[in-house]
């Protein structure tokens, strides 16, 4: 997509910031070039924004869109398809006919056992409509801006904005210099469930506290398809929102729900993965689903 | 996104500055895309030119497996002090980048 803006401050920026990025690519492929011409040209096109500076021009690769959000389509959409018969036309709860046939549809479809019960505890539903949340505090005296990569992640998840409190269990890590990858994946790829309205929590807090605690759970909009592996680190929302779970602004724009009132139906199940081998993170349908 | 040297180049500065512009979301992803991409042009510039031809090839072949830990311990067997070189070639260009935002504030 190819835009105009009147703002003299973009447009300065964009066109000094244009130039030099040509001038980046320039003198990238004027140093490089021969020595990488041997490497596969489909190799290159696998190093993001790494560009050839004259076959793709600036203008082809880098004016924006939000056409990223369709990103999880391809197999994903096959899936959609065969839960489309699956689901209620409404919001209601699953059937148990209905929850067992999911179960074993996105279990054959993601290579990873997908289950609505683990250790007797199950939540209150599996599925519902899932709300845009904000990026949470992962340590003391973390911002917003620190929470992206990339200024294109910024620009994408920054204006969700940072929640005031921390999320259920606390900061990710004690300080920023225990800050692990793993604690700023459960940030990026996080899940508010309403965790107090599952059957038996009040009389087992303690016990429940510590099942829910980054547990992992794969959801999924079944309109698309569109799948990610998350962890539970808040709780919520409250009943009265009429949403049923919350997305990190990750979450939501890996299920292609970032976009307008950044909310829909999704499909959300525990992952019974006792080894830690399923990986946080947006997931592909394997080759098996086009069998199922 | 995280790249593999995500972690020796602040850009928190760079993004507050932007984050103060009236920018939609549209004009913040397409100046941030120029942003991203001419950092990591600049920051392999500064690796490869470390490299003989055939390491260049061989770290680019790194780069499209993804594989973090793999791409640093090339890089510690191929080069000395690579760390160093990246910090300041991405330095360097926010620098000039912040410059320019600077400048947007004197348009006003």
């Amino acid at each position: 997509m190819q835009f105009s803006s009147k703002k003299p401050g973009f447009e300065y920026l964009r066109k000094k910031w244009s130039a030099r990025h040509r001038a980046s690519q320039n003198r990238f492929w004027e140093k490089h070039g021969e020595a990488l011409k041997q490497v596969a040209i489909g190799s290159l096109g696998g190093l993001m924004l790494l560009t050839p500076a004259k076959s793709l021009t600036v203008q082809t690769h880098l004016f924006a869109s939000r056409d990223d959000v369709l990103k999880g389509y391809d197999k994903n959409v096959l899936l959609a398809e065969s839960l489309s018969d699956k689901i209620p036309k409404d919001l209601s709860p699953l059937e148990k006919q209905e929850e067992m046939s999911i179960v074993e549809t996105l279990s054959k479809s993601f290579g990873f056992k997908v289950t609505a019960q683990i250790d007797n505890i199950r939540l209150n539903r599996n599925f519902g409509l899932i709300g845009g949340e904000q990026h949470l505090l992962r340590y003391p005296g973390d911002n917003l801006y620190a929470h992206a990569d990339t200024t294109v992640d910024w620009a994408k998840y920054g204006s969700a904005g940072m929640a005031p409190g921390l999320g259920a269990w606390g900061y990710f890590a004690p300080s920023k210099s225990e800050f692990t990858e793993i604690a700023k994946q459960r940030e990026k790829y996080y899940l508010a469930i309403q965790t107090f309205l599952v059957p038996g929590y009040a009389e087992n807090v303690a016990k429940y506290r510590d099942f829910f605690k980054f547990r992992k759970m794969l959801v999924v909009n079944p309109k698309t398809g569109q799948a990610v592996v998350a962890v539970i680190a808040d709780a919520g929302p409250a009943e009265w929102t009429g949403k049923h779970l919350g997305g990190s602004p990750e979450v939501m724009d890996v299920l292609g729900l970032s976009e307008g009132l950044r909310q829909g139906p999704v499909l959300y199940f525990f992952i019974d993965d006792q080894s830690d081998q399923v990986p946080l993170g947006p997931v592909k349908v394997t080759e098996k689903l086009a069998k199922i | 996104m995280k790249y593999f040297y995500s972690h020796l180049i602040a850009i928190d500065s760079i993004i507050e500055e932007l984050d103060e512009m009236d920018l939609s979301d549209e004009e913040k992803i397409h100046l941030g895309q120029l942003l991203d991409s001419s950092l990591h042009h600049t920051i392999l510039d500064a690796i490869l030119s470390q490299l003989s031809d055939s390491d260049k090839r061989a770290f680019m072949q790194c780069i499209t497996e993804g594989n973090h830990d793999k791409i640093w311990k090339f890089l510690n067997e191929k080069t000395a002090r690579v760390e160093d070189k990246i910090k300041k070639a991405a330095k360097d260009l926010k620098e000039e980048l912040q410059e320019d935002i600077e400048e947007v504030h004197k348009l006003k």
